[in-house]
Order: C-alpha cells, then sequence, then structure tokens
C-alpha cells in the first residue's frame, strides 16, 4: 500500500505542475503537428517560371505546366528572385523563358530554356523530371508544327494547331512504374511517422526531465526522513519507480490517443503496441530514475537531460530514419535503446508486424530498463542504507 | 572601479562556468548535435545510381535506348548493369542491389511504329524513391523524342502527307527536339546540412539562455539579494543590467565557439566572417532582449521558468531550428518570418549558398532589430517592475 501511496505522491505533483504538463502533453503534440506536416512527401512540385517576354509561345507552355497535375507554378519578376526562390527552396526548380522566344520557335534552330536547379540536390531533381517532361510534351508539339509547315507550306500557328489537335489521336508510348521492392523498411511518412519516434523521443526526454524531483527529494534529505518512519528503502525506491512508469505510460497513452483521433494514426497491431509502449515507459522510467541518482543539481537535470535526450533521439533514429544513415552510424545508433524501440513501431506501422515480430526488439529492451533500472537501484538503495 | 553592472555580470558569468550546466547547453551539447546530424547526412548530398537494364527486345529502339544510357552524358549520374529477365531484376530492385530497373518489352521497337506502342516497365523500391525518379527521368527523356516523332508523323499526315512519304522525310530530317532546357550556371553553391543545422543548434540552445537567465534573476530576488544591494548606494537597475550583460556575453561566447568549431572540424559554411558576426550579434541582442521581457512578465521564479520554456521552444519549432524551414508548408514558411531565428537561419541560409558579404544578411538584420527594439521597449517598461515587486 505504501509503494501506491508513493506512487501518488509522484503523479499529483506532476499533474499539478502546469510546466510539466506544458513538456509532457502541448509540446510533443505540437512537435508531431510540425514534423508530420514537413514530412508530407512530395505530391505537389512547386516550380517557378520567369517571363520578361517569350510572347505566345511562353504563355503556351507556362499554361501547359500550370495545367500539369501536381505541378503548382509560381510567377517571379526576375531572374534574381527566381534563383533567389530556388536557393532557398520555395520552389524546387525555376525556368527562365528567353525573350524573343516565340519567333525563335517559328525558326529553325533549337530554342534552350534556362532551368534553375541544383543537380545534386534530390528534390529539386524530382522537380527537373517533372519539368523537363512538360517542356518535352511542349518541344513534341513544336517539332511536328515546324516539320508539317515545311512539308506542306502550311504556315506555323496554322500547324501547331493541327499538331495539338492530332496530339489527342496519337497513343503515347509511356513508363509505367511497379514496385518490386514494397516493404518500406522506414515508418510510413506524414503523421505515422512522427507520432511514434516523438512518442519515443519524449517519454524518454520527459522522464530524464523528471529525474530533478528525485535530485530534489535526495537534496532535501526527503528520503532520510521518511526513513524515519516505518517504511524500508527499497519501498520508497519502488514507488518512485512506480510513480515514473506512471506518467511514461500515461504521456504514451496520451500521444497515442492524439496520435489516433486528431492525426489519424493507426498503431498497428494492439497486443504488440501495447507491450511495447509498457517496456518503453519501463525503459524511461529506468533512464529518469538512474539520471535522479547520477546528476548533482536538478539545474543540471533540467539542462543536460534534454539535451542527452535529443542526443540519443537522433542517434536512435527519432529525428530521421536511421536507413538513410551509413552503415557506421546505423550501428552506433542501436547503443541507443531508442533505436530498438523505432524499429519495432516500423515494423508494427510499416510491415503489419506482431507481437512475434518485435519480439527480439522487447526483449533488447527489456534489458535497458533492467539494467537503468537495477543501477538506480543499487545507487539509491546504498545512499539509503 | 567598474561599474556595478558589470560587478554582477561578471559574479554571474562565474556562476554559471562554474556550474557546468552552461557548458553543456552553450557548448557541447549544440556542437555533438551538430557533429551527429553532420554524420548521419554523410554521402546523403551526392547521388549516384545503379540501374538496371533488362532488354527484352534487342530492335533498333531498344538498342539505341541502352546504348544512350552507357553513353558519355549520364556517366556521372548512371552505373547501368545488364540483367537477363525480369525475375532477376526484380530481385535486384528488391534487395536493395541496384536502384531501379528498366524492363524494355519483347516487341517495342516494332511497336513504335503502330498505332498501340508498347510501354517501358520501370522497377523501383518504395525505399528508394531517388533512385525512382532518376530512372523516370531517363526513361521520359528517351521517350520523349520518340512520342515527338510519331506526333509529327501523325500531323503531317493529318496536313496532307502520304504516312509513306512523311515517315521517309521524318528519318532524313534526324530530329532532335526542338525545345529543351538547359541548366543555368546558378551562382550559388549547395546549402550542406551541416551547414544548416550548425547554426540552427547554436540558435536553438542559445534561446535556452532566455530560461537559464530569467530563472537566475528570480532564484537571486527570493534570496533577498536585491535588498541586499538596496543597502548600499547602488541602484536596483544595476541588477536588471547585470543579469542582462551576462547572457548576452554568454550568447556571444557560445554561438563563435560553434561557428569555429563547427567550420574546422565538420566543414560547415557560415559564410563571410563579417557578415555571419553581425548577424549572430543582432540575434544575441534579440535573445538578451526577449530574457529582459521575460523577467518583466513573470512574477515568479516558477512562472519565470513556464513563459520562458513557451517562448523557447515556440519560437524554435516556427523558427525552423528543428525541420528544415523549406520543407514546411507555406503558412509555416510565413510564420517563421515572425521570430527573430527563423530571420537569422534565413540570413545565414543565405550566406552559405551565395557567398556574398554584409548586403545579403541586411533583410535579416533590419527584421531581427526590428524584433529586438520593439520587445527590449516593453522590457524597459515592465523590467524594473520586478525589481519591485
Amino acid at each position: 500500500m505504501t509503494v501506491i501511496a508513493l506512487m501518488g505522491v509522484s503523479i499529483r505533483r506532476v499533474a499539478r505542475d502546469r510546466l510539466s504538463l506544458f513538456f509532457i502533453v502541448v509540446l510533443p503534440v505540437l512537435v508531431i503537428l510540425i514534423v508530420g506536416a514537413s514530412v508530407r512527401g512530395f505530391s505537389t512540385i512547386r516550380v517557378g517560371v520567369v517571363d520578361t517576354g517569350s510572347g505566345p509561345a511562353g504563355g503556351q507552355l507556362t499554361t501547359l505546366l500550370a495545367t500539369t497535375p501536381g505541378i503548382e507554378l509560381h510567377r517571379y519578376g526576375t531572374t534574381a528572385d527566381l534563383e533567389r526562390a530556388v536557393r532557398r527552396s520555395s520552389v524546387q526548380a525555376g525556368l527562365v523563358l528567353p525573350d524573343g522566344m516565340s519567333a525563335a520557335v517559328r525558326g529553325r534552330s533549337a530554342v534552350e530554356l534556362g532551368l534553375v536547379a541544383e543537380s545534386a540536390n534530390p528534390t529539386q531533381q524530382a522537380a527537373v523530371t517533372a519539368v523537363q517532361s512538360v517542356v518535352a510534351r511542349y518541344a513534341g508539339e513544336v517539332q511536328a508544327a515546324r516539320f508539317t509547315a515545311g512539308a506542306t507550306g502550311a504556315g506555323f500557328e496554322a500547324s501547331l494547331a493541327l499538331a495539338r489537335q492530332t496530339a489527342h489521336g496519337v497513343a503515347v508510348v509511356s513508363v509505367v512504374s511497379r514496385q518490386a521492392g514494397t516493404t518500406l523498411t522506414t515508418l510510413p511518412q506524414g503523421f505515422s511517422y512522427s507520432a511514434p519516434t516523438m512518442l519515443v523521443l519524449f517519454v524518454f526526454l520527459n522522464a530524464l526531465a523528471g529525474s530533478a524531483v528525485v535530485i530534489g527529494n535526495r537534496k532535501l534529505g526527503m528520503y532520510e526522513r521518511m526513513l524515519a518512519g516505518p517504511v524500508r528503502s527499497g519501498t520508497i525506491i519502488a514507488g518512485e519507480a512506480l510513480g515514473f512508469v506512471a506518467v511514461a505510460l500515461a504521456q504514451a497513452l496520451l500521444i497515442i490517443g492524439v496520435g489516433s483521433v486528431l492525426f489519424g494514426v493507426s498503431w498497428g497491431n494492439p497486443l504488440a503496441a501495447a507491450a511495447l509502449v509498457g517496456v518503453w515507459a519501463l525503459v524511461g522510467a529506468g533512464a529518469g530514475m538512474l539520471a535522479g541518482t547520477l546528476f548533482a543539481s536538478p539545474e543540471q537535470a533540467t539542462a543536460v537531460g534534454p539535451a542527452l535526450g535529443i542526443a540519443f533521439g537522433m542517434l536512435g533514429g527519432c529525428m530521421w530514419p536511421l536507413a538513410i544513415v551509413g552503415p557506421t552510424m546505423r550501428a552506433v545508433g542501436h547503443v541507443a535503446p531508442q533505436a530498438w524501440a523505432v524499429d519495432a513501431w516500423t515494423r508494427l506501422l510499416s510491415q503489419h508486424g506482431t507481437l512475434a515480430s518485435i519480439a527480439p526488439h522487447l526483449f533488447v529492451l527489456a534489458g535497458f530498463a533492467s539494467v537503468f533500472l537495477g543501477l538506480a537501484t543499487w545507487r539509491l538503495h546504498r545512499r539509503l542504507s | 572601479m567598474a561599474p556595478p553592472a558589470l560587478v554582477i555580470a561578471q559574479k554571474d558569468l562565474r556562476q554559471r562556468i562554474r556550474d557546468r550546466s552552461a557548458l553543456v547547453l552553450g557548448v557541447v551539447a549544440p556542437l555533438v548535435i551538430a557533429a551527429l546530424m553532420s554524420l548521419a547526412f554523410r554521402g546523403a548530398e551526392t547521388i549516384h545510381l545503379t540501374l538496371a537494364v533488362v532488354d527484352l527486345d534487342h530492335g533498333a529502339a531498344a538498342t539505341g535506348l541502352v546504348g544512350a544510357l552507357h553513353g558519355p552524358a549520364l556517366r556521372d549520374l548512371v552505373t547501368v548493369v545488364d540483367e537477363p529477365s525480369i525475375g532477376t531484376a526484380s530481385t535486384a530492385v528488391h534487395g536493395g542491389h541496384v536502384g531501379a530497373a528498366l524492363v524494355i518489352p519483347a516487341g517495342f521497337s516494332q511497336s513504335l511504329t503502330g498505332g498501340r506502342p508498347l510501354a517501358l516497365t520501370e522497377l523501383t523500391n518504395v525505399n528508394n524513391a531517388i533512385a525512382a525518379q532518376i530512372a523516370e527521368a531517363i526513361a521520359q527523356s528517351f521517350v520523349a523524342q520518340v512520342n515527338a516523332d510519331r506526333l509529327t508523323v501523325a500531323t503531317a499526315v493529318a496536313g496532307g502527307q502520304p504516312p509513306t512519304g512523311a515517315a521517309a522525310a521524318l528519318v532524313d530530317a534526324h530530329l532532335a527536339l526542338p525545345v529543351a532546357t538547359v541548366q543555368r550556371a546558378f551562382g550559388a553553391h549547395q546549402l550542406k546540412i551541416i551547414s544548416y543545422y550548425g547554426p540552427a543548434m547554436a540558435l536553438f540552445f542559445l534561446l535556452f539562455t532566455i530560461s537559464f537567465t530569467s530563472r537566475s534573476f528570480f532564484v537571486d530576488r527570493d534570496q533577498g539579494m536585491i535588498e541586499r544591494i538596496l543597502s548600499a548606494p547602488l541602484h536596483p537597475r544595476s541588477v536588471l543590467a547585470g543579469k542582462v550583460l551576462s547572457a548576452f556575453v554568454f550568447g556571444i561566447v557560445s554561438i563563435t565557439v560553434i561557428a569555429a568549431v563547427t567550420s574546422f572540424a565538420f566543414g560547415a559554411d557560415w559564410g563571410s566572417p563579417m557578415a555571419a558576426g553581425l548577424l549572430s550579434l543582432v540575434m544575441v541582442m534579440a535573445v538578451t532582449a526577449t530574457t529582459a521581457l521575460v523577467i518583466g512578465v513573470a512574477r515568479t521564479q516558477r512562472q519565470a521558468e513556464g513563459i520562458s520554456s513557451f517562448v523557447v521552444f515556440g519560437l524554435a519549432l516556427l523558427g525552423g531550428n528543428f525541420v528544415f524551414s523549406a520543407a514546411t508548408p507555406p503558412l509555416m514558411q510565413r510564420l517563421t518570418l515572425l521570430t527573430p531565428n527563423g530571420w537569422a537561419l534565413r540570413g545565414y541560409t543565405d550566406l552559405a549558398t551565395t557567398g556574398g558579404g554584409l548586403s545579403v544578411v541586411a533583410g535579416p538584420v533590419a527584421a531581427i532589430l526590428v524584433y529586438t527594439v520593439v520587445v527590449a521597449a516593453v522590457a524597459a517598461v515592465l523590467a524594473p517592475r520586478a525589481l519591485t515587486r
């Protein structure tokens, strides 16, 4: 009973403190929202166009770009404005239509359009592909019009109109894309990515920050005073640990609830997800308790705790998928328990994993939890006896 | 003798150096995190694709396509390997041995002259979107010429030319697509990840100065320091000035150390030292002014912690310190420009990508100064009240 009472005290302290509620509830939800919105995939490609006097030809090409599904067109007044926009990634690629383009298109020589993008930048490369395929479609019409005008003696404009009309009836050679590898090795994009990773990040981070309470109790001699009553040191430690677990569980459940309701995240196999959340709460509790016995002052806990939590989160794949980093960093990343938790969520969400398929991860995480809790118990016990 | 504010600032700085958490927040944490980011993304900034080709056709068009793939134009971007069948190519893509595969179906060349041309098939892996896009681009650029030629013949026929004559004339004409894009010399460097996250992390941890300093003001006040100072011939505002000054010095030192280490150890590009220095200076002023404002608004130590947490994380989230702001939705990008750190990051990005100097950061510096002046003006009214409450 004493254990439950001690746990209750910890929970009440957290619940009454509006600042910790900010870190437990508000901050994770905001981060999930922002990260989720920014890794939403690349369904639209933003393309910029500068047209300072290309004439009707430029207008036709611009219309073609603007009406192509998936392209969002932005117009800029000068090439410098366009380049700035590409540099800052406000648009992913830019097209500079040359002055006198209409006359050039009617002529015989090749017409060159300026393309602004960095060839080494992956998202810009995708945008370049999209722009080039629209330009090629337009170029096909121009080629047909030039050829027909030359062969039949009809005017260029009339031939271009004819080419456009004919284009509807000509079957095109297409490129069909088929998935050969369909097993995602990363979490799905969007909120299904941000919600589980931020759950892993914040439960751990919050437990580290919560270690300030243990330090405060230590400094005030609270534990020694408790021992004056008929309470054993084991009971005190168990009570503190349960308090940490309860707060971690509550936070995880809140994030899961908000993720499901607001962001439509599906958390996979319920039994496996529950086991994962439970084990992760134990890992967080262990880390928090251990930090409580290691840090010298509450100031250190609030300063070093979050920094440590963020660094571990990065190593462990909470900020970006470990699938995209090199093999060495991936191996090093698995020093952090976060990596095992994110791997397990990836199996659950991307590969329809079950309790059996994440069993190895749960086992490793349970190992982390035992080591953290064991060390913390040993250090606290030594202090209290 | 030094002015009282200076003495108080010195004492504060000494205290913070002795408390190792200041060192962690100001120097160690931003460096470790920037280093992690740099290590994680090493190699992600250049692209090279291994593309498998399955030629089941061996006709003229197929041979032309395979030849173009092996040609010098694509050598830097693509390594081409031949696969005998769709099955082996699928396995190679699935296993990640090749980025993507291109399949030329049997009868492809023959079908191009008829009404129902066959399609090229691209095999992709869901985990390698970039390879899929590049393979798509290569296939599309080949297909574009084929489609243009088919349209040309059809248009000439529609214009009254005999079909066989039109086709023969087209072959003789050796047409190439008459409108094409040419990559412009762009006068900009690619933004390296460390050049974004180096400053981003430096600013993120700089923002923590707001929490630290405002909290320490209230700790001092609650310990009766102001009353004690009032017994000496000193103005209580010296305490406030000292606090704010120590935050300023701490910020300058922290950002300078991080700039130096990320530049020399990780190759971050902070741009012209003069311009980056000016930008950092005004940013530290903005943080200092915000600190004074939090002291003015809060009534207790606990309130100071709460308000500063909101301010620090609010600014960091909106300003793009966590997520690369250009990747966020347009609304978010507009919100970014309401924060001084968002403007500063834009300034550092412009410096790193243009190689420009002071003129490049004029806009960001002006914006941050406007923020600083407004915040400092409000703080100047409110903050002295914290001394008498």
